[in-house]
């Protein structure tokens, strides 16, 4: 193997050294400090290494893996979140008095999984990122084992994952039986109209596509999403969220352009399907989060809409429109990250802050997982402006408002459907958009409403109170909040910087 | 530059004024007003000494902003926009003035939030890069729904959200319209395109075009409003304190009219002239509809908001009749309207103030004890339905009689709103300032004098003196 194959891998190869090392360094010295220190440091080393190769061009790596620029650009979206949630998790966890080297472990465990999901080429390597990926999160999910929520939790994502992969599996075997070929790149196959109406072929891709669907947590295998998202720890929540919906997506694009050429797409069973899927998502998931108070589950459910949104890029007319369907799909994952990571670090600093104030009272609740509800941040932009003002970024980049990088987001979405004439599509869009406003708003509201009007219950009225007492000294939580800001806001404002690196990947 | 200037400065003044106000106590309304009248002057004696002349659109600002799409950061000026512009001006001054005892908590967000409506607005009238005009009128919104979420009445976060979901949902039918325009750009010329005179030079197969059309004429007709999409702006109007109400039936309304005039029939002259008869009917509708809806409301602030569907309705009617009469009519009604609601809803504060109920049951004999408020009152429901002298009487006029070559039909029965606008505009007057005395009150202010004289003076001035509407030679769109 060439020296210059090898290279373009490096970044994956970081992660999974760093995974090593990682063990021995637990074997050698238990400190919460040093391993997250060193979870930090490798995925630094991964994301230089991926900067660094992104002139290099599009190599194949074995007939398993093949590192392009747009992979290239996931795996730095993947890096930088995957920082962000270990930040985030040490602010959490550095409140036990337990030592938690696993969970750092596992983190790098799911972005090593990310990071192969997103390079791969081939069934085989799909299925080797997904497990990765799947197990390393039950884990976690269920992490806090003391809390009262951490079995019914994992139970349900390990049992669903599972299912999910078993069917997936199978699917894969069905495509294997006719085109007898594992690995995504077209030139492999017999004529694409051939395959297409081959029933074993569609069953086989049906199956395959359920077992992407439930990670993506589309409508109709959406029903773990809003009991994980609130079940988990937060930071591991947003993993769920950012990483791992990331990369699937990534994994799905890239299996579709290579596998089914589009002309097929455009004619057969599977654009329907696939349609049908999108707008199920985008109704249920919107009109579902429209009656919650959980803050997670409002983000689970709306996170179903959004995967629903971005499954438009799927239904692509012609051959012509992969480069900005590519685009399309990276900008706005990239918006819809941003937006999430705001998010989740408000509700973040929250419980942290609900910890502090409480630690008395918490320390007995341990079994208690801290329930964050639209009451709880009632009046926080009187209280914490900055603070807030993420919130309501973050909030307003999901229901892709101007200004916050989520409008541009939607505006390549829009573009993208209206080029390949997807109107059925658009119309289910701008439903999807006008529900979801109808949860955003009255979410964006409370943040303005006054603290102590309607707050009946006493001890909310305390953690009211409590509130304006906050405590920033959680790290550079300040300085992160203020780079989470202008990452949302300069992206919509001037969105420029990234669309022109986005246009210059791939040629 | 200039225009990019006003709106900067405007956004500034507005920060200032909310951090100044942490400081001291009731600095930002002044700041707020002072500042606004700085930059109105400065815009004012900008436009009289320049040397350009605006009777056609002329371009002041094009910079590139999103260079992947060919996207500009590009503003101009016309006749139209600019009379906007100062209307927009005379009303956000009105709209301090009102607040200026009213607005008692958060003052210096509210402030903050009124001159940030302002800058959209302005940026609407503006911007001619369609993306660029998109993001003004979504931006807009934002304060918009903030000054009726945070300060509006009892029911205001529902008003707000239904406010926001219309107009969101409707302008991503005209974002969807844009996006296909600017690509139907880039199959003719090779290039996209989001500037408005390129597009302008565009030829659109006729299907295609109407329905373009439609996408945009949509998200007018929701802003303007007309029936059947009309029913966020009882709730609103309804719910927002007092000078959101009067931005809102002021200006904002107006901003539907505008991109009527500016997008839908200057972009699409052969399909807006198929629509035409759909539009007049729908004009019509709202205009006979409006009336007696607002004949039917006990709410002061609804019976206005009803009444000015219905003065919408005239605007709409005359808008798609097409031709040159009609089309200054539309433009003096606009104006016209945007005086004389204010006036009323300012009107409703004032008496909301006395007595906190907007509840016409509740209101009577004001006259007796404050006949100056009454006098006042009497005047602007008199300008609401028509009474020549004043400048609604020569915006209705023109509007129909250019309606009538067009439409004989829906024009006669459009008349009718007239009478029904007299009924409703007696009933409103009668119920609050005679019959039996309910309450008694204190008679206008020093200040609430002033806003009532101004907007007087404004209405008596086009009603005499119509030419300077007129004389701007609007180019009637045959």
């Amino acid at each position: 193997m060439e020296i210059s194959v090898l290279l373009a891998l490096t970044p994956q190869l970081i992660v999974a050294t760093g995974i090593v090392f990682a063990l021995i360094l637990i074997s050698w010295q238990r400190s919460q400090r040093i391993i997250s220190l060193f979870t930090k440091g490798v995925l630094f080393l991964a994301l230089v290494a991926t900067l660094m190769s992104f002139s290099q061009s599009t190599t194949a790596v074995t007939p398993l893996v093949t590192v392009d620029d747009f992979s290239r650009y996931a795996f730095v979206l993947v890096c930088l979140t995957g920082l962000c949630v270990v930040y985030l998790s040490r602010l959490m966890l550095s409140r036990q008095v337990e030592v938690h080297d696993e969970y750092y472990l596992l983190v790098l465990l799911v972005i090593l999984g990310a990071g192969i999901l997103v390079v791969s080429n081939h069934f085989a390597s799909l299925f080797l990122g997904f497990e990765l990926l799947s197990i390393a999160l039950v884990g976690l999910v269920g992490y806090l084992r003391e809390k009262n929520t951490a079995v019914e939790t994992g139970f349900k994502y390990l049992i669903l994952s599972a299912s999910a992969s078993s069917f997936m599996l199978l699917g894969i075997a069905f495509i294997y039986a006719y085109t007898g070929s594992l690995s995504f790149s077209p030139e492999n196959y017999m004529a694409g109209s051939q395959i297409v109406s081959s029933k074993l072929y569609q069953i086989g891709f049906i199956l395959f596509f359920s077992g992407i669907a439930f990670k993506l947590s589309l409508a109709p295998f959406h029903f773990w999403t809003p009991d994980v998202y609130q079940g988990a720890p937060t930071p591991v929540t947003l993993l769920l969220a950012t990483v791992s919906k990331l990369a699937m997506f990534i994994v799905l694009i890239k299996c579709c352009f290579g596998v089914l050429p589009s002309e097929v797409v455009k004619e057969s069973f599977l654009k329907e399907l696939i349609s049908a899927i999108a707008i199920l998502s985008m109704l249920v998931g919107n009109a579902l989060a429209l009656k919650q108070k959980n803050i997670k589950r409002i983000l689970g459910y709306s996170s179903i809409a959004h995967m629903g949104y971005l499954l438009i890029i799927l239904a692509i007319g012609s051959h012509s429109g992969i480069a900005f369907a590519w685009q399309s799909v990276l900008f706005y994952l990239t918006a819809y990250i941003v937006a999430t990571l705001s998010i989740f670090t408000v509700l973040i600093f929250f419980e942290l802050n609900l910890q502090q104030n409480h630690q008395q009272s918490y320390l007995q609740n341990e079994q208690q997982q801290p329930e964050i509800t639209t009451n709880d941040w009632q009046g926080l932009f009187w209280q914490q402006p900055l603070l807030a003002i993420l919130a309501l970024v973050g909030l307003l980049g999901l229901a892709g408002i101007p200004l916050t990088a989520g409008f541009i987001g939607k505006f390549y979405l829009i573009s993208f459907a209206s080029q390949n004439e997807l109107w059925f599509l658009l119309a289910s869009l701008i439903i999807g958009s006008g529900i979801a406003l109808a949860y955003y708003l009255p979410l964006i509201f409370k943040l303005f409403a006054d603290p102590d009007i309607g707050n009946e219950n006493v001890q909310q009225n305390i953690a009211s109170a409590n509130r304006q007492v906050f405590y920033w000294s959680f790290g550079y939580s300040k300085l992160f909040v203020f780079l989470l800001l202008s990452l949302g806001l300069g992206l919509g404002i001037y969105p420029d910087i990234l669309s022109r690196l986005l246009v210059g990947l791939g040629i | 530059m200039m225009i990019s200037f006003v709106m900067l400065a405007l956004l500034a003044s507005g920060l200032f004024a909310w951090y100044s106000e942490s400081k001291k106590t009731d600095s930002a309304r002044l700041i707020s007003i002072v500042s606004l009248v700085l930059i109105a002057t400065t815009f004012i004696v900008y436009i009289n000494n320049t040397a350009q002349d605006f009777s056609t659109l002329t371009t002041l600002v094009k910079v590139p902003w999103i260079p992947t799409f060919n996207i500009y950061f590009a503003l101009a000026l016309d006749h139209l926009s600019i009379l906007l512009l100062i209307l927009t001006f005379f009303l956000a001054l009105i709209a301090i003035l009102i607040s200026w005892r009213e607005i008692t908590h958060r003052k210096g967000f509210y402030y903050f939030n009124l001159l940030a409506t302002i800058t959209g607005i302005i940026g609407v009238f503006t911007a001619v890069d369609m993306f660029l005009f998109f993001f003004f009128w979504e931006v807009m919104l934002l304060p918009m729904t903030a000054l009726i979420a945070i300060w509006g009445h009892e029911n205001r976060q529902f008003a707000a959200i239904k406010f926001f979901i219309f107009t969101q949902v409707s302008s991503l039918l005209m974002l969807i319209a844009i996006i296909v325009m600017a690509f139907v750009h880039q199959q003719q010329t090779g290039e996209l395109s989001f500037y408005y005179q390129d597009w302008l030079t565009l030829q659109l197969p006729s299907e295609l075009s109407y329905y373009l059309m439609l996408g945009f004429f949509i998200a007018f007709a929701v802003k303007l409003p007309s029936f059947p999409v009309h029913s966020w702006l009882p709730d609103a109007h309804t719910q927002a304190p007092t000078a959101g109400s009067v931005l809102l039936a002021g200006i904002l309304l107006k901003t539907g009219a505008y991109g009527l005039i500016r997008f839908v029939i200057h972009l699409f002259p052969q399909a807006s002239s198929e629509f035409s008869p759909i539009a007049a009917m729908l004009g019509l509708v709202s205009i006979l509809y409006g009336a007696k809806m607002a004949f039917a409301q006990t709410d002061f602030k609804r019976l206005i908001a009803y009444s000015s569907i219905s003065h919408m309705g005239f605007v709409m009617l005359a808008l798609f009749s097409l031709n040159e009469n009609a089309y200054n009519g539309a433009i003096a009604t606009v104006l016209a309207h945007g005086l004389s609601s204010a006036a009323l809803f300012a009107f409703a504060g004032m008496i909301y103030a006395r007595i906190h109920s907007r509840d016409l049951s509740e209101m009577g004999g004001f006259w007796r004890s404050a006949p100056r408020m009454g006098g006042f009152a009497l005047a602007f429901s008199a300008a609401a339905f028509g009474l020549p002298g004043l400048a609604n009487f020569v915006g209705e006029f023109l509007s129909l009689v250019g309606a009538y070559q067009t439409f004989p039909v829906i024009t006669i029965l459009a008349a009718l709103g007239i009478i029904g606008s007299a009924v409703y505009g007696m009933m409103l007057f009668q119920t609050s300032f005679q019959g039996p005395v309910k309450h008694s009150f204190i008679d206008l202010s020093i200040r609430e004098l002033f806003i009532a004289v101004s907007l007087f003076a404004g209405l008596l001035l086009f009603g005499l003196y119509p030419e300077l509407i007129l004389q701007f030679s609007f180019k009637g769109i045959s």
